[in-house]
């Protein structure tokens, strides 16, 4: 792991996302392909997207935290067009975005996409878990179904 | 949920009047025309029709669309000689009105000029990408970002929330379809319209999906155009106009979790908000509503409007447009009599983020409506914007 990023290289590394000193732990994290979400050392709640404040409780003291990206598909959209990445090709296939209610805390969700499944399979409802692919040469975090489908 | 805290307390009720209307027709290509024109055209038409000139305008409020004149610029264009009040709040249209209203009941200025100037984007529409004068309008050409395919930008969230509609209350295509097949039927009566070629239930059944489960239909069109509008006090418009139309009640609605992918759920947001404060503020509501004007820059929007303001419950929508479609006019009427956006709305009449509603709202309400009058118009209902950030409402009333 080593010393995390500096706030250069981190910008460098995600040119499409604008990188604050709200939400630069989120992507340091998925450098060392690790989805941190915040949480906060008060109250306990997480909060998506990272915010400088706990907003449940107003305390400052924030701490981006590894959870474990198992959730539950809670939205469910197949594009036939939109912004190009690589991998992504509509005229081929829908490309699915889920919105994914994660399982550390009701209402605590991510969105990104499902990689390697079947479009028919992708449903609200699903149990999926984290996997990470490539975006632009840096770690992306997606779904997939959760094996077994527990 | 506990009524708003200026529920008793709303002294603006009735206080401000809408006494001039104005607009272009609204197009896919306004050809050799900029957004300032086209505003400029909605303006003095606006001015002119409040019964006014240059120097009564002392307040500018310029919706903040991207390559409309900012409201500096467009005093500038008409030579306002003295403004003492001017803003450029976000879209959709109720904020505009807010603002506008508060100004006048303040004291910040006497009447205002609130305008509206749409431009198709290169990013929305393909003839405008090939237009080398919107060049400068591109997605990123600024500071911003590129998006990606996963951003849950508004557009796409409300796709997605589509798909919960869909999941929680197993809603049809059709359900969504019938909202856009009113707004098609409504638009055939207004001659500004940019839709106008009828449309039925196979044609939207079969139009292009964009994003699943949403379709070409269910998004409304991008134009070019303008509305404006003039607003004075009650007090001043009783003396110049015989039968003013007053905002009774406004409000803008957000909840605290308003981030799109973050929301509680289609059972508690913005709209939830907006509905309890005009209830709260508003001295009538649906059974003595005339017109009604749900938001339809998505269907997924109108929708949720017509159960979230009490016409049937939550997942009825579909249902309850299916037993008040009225067959021989091929569109909605809620009881035998309320038409839904009689203009077209978004879908049909063109993207106007709420401004074509706001005008056809006063144009009933006036009786000036021709072919498409409800007869005697006494109140409208408007429900603007969608589920996250920009959910807004007014009550309207003829005195």
């Amino acid at each position: 792991m080593g010393e995390p990023v500096g706030e250069a290289e981190l910008v460098e590394r995600f040119p499409w996302v604008q990188i604050s000193h709200d939400n630069k732990h989120l992507y340091r994290g998925w450098l060392e392909r690790e989805l941190r979400i915040n949480r906060c050392r008060d109250c306990g709640r997480f909060h998506h997207p990272p915010k400088p404040i706990c907003p449940e409780c107003w305390s400052w003291q924030i701490e981006p935290t590894p959870v474990s990206g198992r959730g539950v598909v809670h939205l469910a959209m197949f594009l036939r067009q939109g912004a190009p990445a690589p991998g992504v090709d509509y005229a081929v296939a829908p490309h699915p975005v889920v919105t994914v209610e994660l399982e550390e805390q009701p209402g605590l969700r991510f969105t990104s996409t499902v990689a390697g499944a079947p479009l028919e399979q992708i449903r609200i409802g699903l149990p999926v878990e984290l996997e990470w692919i490539d975006r632009y040469g840096a770690p992306f975090p997606a779904f997939r179904p959760r094996r077994g489908g527990r | 949920m506990p009524a708003p805290q200026s529920a008793r307390r709303y002294p603006i009720r009735d206080q401000i009047a809408i006494v001039g209307i104005g607009s272009t027709e609204f197009s896919r290509d306004a050809g050799g025309r900029s957004p300032a024109s086209l505003a400029c055209e909605a303006a003095i038409q606006a001015i002119h029709d409040a019964g006014m000139a240059k120097g009564d305008i002392d307040g500018v409020v310029g919706v903040a669309e991207p390559g409309a004149p900012r409201a500096n610029q467009m005093t500038a264009l008409l030579e306002l000689p003295s403004v003492t009040h001017h803003s450029a709040p976000m879209p959709v249209a109720m904020f505009g009105l807010i603002d506008a209203m508060t100004a006048i009941w303040s004291g910040q200025c006497d009447s205002v000029l609130l305008y509206f100037a749409f431009t198709r984007l290169p990013w929305n529409s393909r003839s405008a990408a090939r237009d080398p004068l919107r060049r400068y309008l591109m997605l990123g050409s600024g500071t911003a970002k590129p998006p990606m395919p996963e951003s849950i930008d508004p557009a796409a969230a409300y796709t997605a929330w589509a798909s919960r509609y869909v999941h929680e209350f197993g809603a049809r295509r059709e359900d969504f379809g019938r909202v856009a097949l009113n707004m098609r039927a409504n638009a055939m009566q207004n001659p500004k319209a940019v839709m106008k070629t009828p449309l039925t239930m196979e044609a939207y059944l079969a139009a292009r999906m964009v994003r699943d489960p949403l379709c070409m239909l269910d998004m409304d069109v991008p134009i070019d155009g303008a509305d404006a509008f003039v607003l004075t006090t009650t007090e001043r418009a009783k003396r110049t106009t015989r039968s003013p139309v007053v905002v009774h009640a406004a409000s803008a609605g957000v909840v605290g979790r308003n981030d799109e992918d973050q929301l509680p759920s289609l059972a508690r947001h913005g709209q939830h908000v907006v509905v309890e404060s005009l209830k709260a503020r508003g001295e009538f509501w649906l059974d003595d509503v005339d017109v009604f004007f749900p938001y339809d820059g998505f269907s997924i929007i109108t929708l949720g409007w017509i159960e979230n303001v009490g016409y049937c419950k939550p997942g009825g929508a579909g249902r309850f447009l299916q037993e008040h479609w009225d067959a021989k006019s091929g569109r909605v009427l809620i009881g035998g009599r309320v038409p839904m956006n009689p203009h077209g709305g978004s879908l049909s009449e063109g993207a106007s983020r709420g401004s074509g509603h706001l005008r056809e709202a006063v144009t009933q309400l006036r009786g000036d409506a021709g072919p498409r009058q409800v007869a005697n118009a006494r109140t409208a209902l408007i429900g603007c914007g969608g589920f996250f950030f920009n959910s807004q409402g007014a009550l309207l009333r003829r005195l």
